[in-house]
């Protein structure tokens, strides 16, 4: 039985219970929107790679680097579409 | 045509180049995926202010429902990990308990996103009422419709691993769907944190 909850896993969905309780903090604490920000970027970053890397093993067969390369290439896209957008609509510098 | 590298340190989901190819065509699907959700958020992030005479996020979001949902996908999560580890394993018994689990999880992942879904709709909060509860709706149903096809996905995975065991094939397929699990729990961290936490701060 033992052998069927290898203990990486177990510290692993620990730690993303406890990245949930951290990022919850924003809610039950009356903080400044840029550190309540900052704290779920953090959060939820760490959690994504938490997932990636020993979840869904990204780095162990030898396709690794294109893995990873496809991966960081969508995340890059994804963030600069995200800030892009948020400049020219929200923040108003173009 | 299937060619066989005979390489026996690998997990049996790599063990043929056709199984090695197919995971790798996944990863590239999950790129294209990110990007999908990238552009979601975009849309979101300019809409959210734009709630015209319906309510903002902070009015009708509960925390509760949606807590739960966050436990319930990271615990699916979690689950499937094992189930792959049992698979590696060559524990088919065990690795059927793990995704029969997981599947249950999912549906009640979903049963809570109905019960959102139509709360929201009794509060006046639905796809037409504005721009905010039109992209809203739109993020959440995106990432509800993959679950639901997930869910779909894993059944049919089962079967097949009753039917035929753990092949190189359907072993293929089982991690491959685990993939696309896992994925959706990390879309659903930065639902979470991003469009829940962020409106109720």
């Amino acid at each position: 039985m033992k052998e069927l909850f290898p203990a990486k896993h177990v510290m692993g969905f620990i730690f993303s219970l406890v990245l949930t309780g951290v990022a919850l903090s924003v809610y039950f604490f009356d903080m400044s929107f840029f550190m309540g920000m900052t704290i779920l970027l953090v959060t939820a970053f760490a959690q994504a790679a938490l997932q990636l890397v020993l979840f869904m093993h990204a780095g162990e067969s030898e396709d690794k680097n294109t893995i990873y390369t496809s991966v960081y290439y969508g995340i890059i896209i994804a963030v600069i579409t995200v800030l892009g957008t948020m400049l020219a609509m929200i923040w108003g510098y173009v | 045509m299937l060619k066989m590298n005979n390489n026996n340190t690998q997990p049996l989901e790599y063990s043929t180049e056709q199984g090695r190819m197919n995971i790798l065509g996944f990863w590239i699907f999950i790129g294209a995926e990110i990007m999908l959700f990238g552009t979601l958020f975009a849309s979101y992030f300019t809409l959210e202010t734009r709630t015209g005479s319906g309510p903002a996020g902070a009015e009708i979001f509960e925390l509760p429902p949606v807590l739960a949902e966050t436990l319930l996908l990271l615990t699916s999560s979690f689950i499937i990990g094992l189930g792959i580890h049992a698979m590696r394993l060559g524990r088919k018994k065990a690795m059927m308990t793990f995704f029969i689990i997981t599947l249950i999880l999912g549906a009640a992942f979903l049963g809570f996103e109905i019960y959102e879904f139509i709360h929201y709709v009794h509060e006046g909060a639905s796809l037409q009422t504005s721009a905010f509860t039109s992209i809203l709706l739109t993020t959440l149903g995106t990432h509800g419709l993959h679950v639901t096809f997930g869910l779909a996905w894993g059944i049919v995975i089962l079967i097949q691993v009753i039917k035929r065991g753990l092949t190189p094939q359907t072993a293929n397929k089982s991690f491959i769907f685990s993939l696309y699990w896992h994925f959706l729990d990390v879309v659903w961290i930065f639902i979470f944190s991003f469009i829940y936490l962020k409106g109720m701060m």
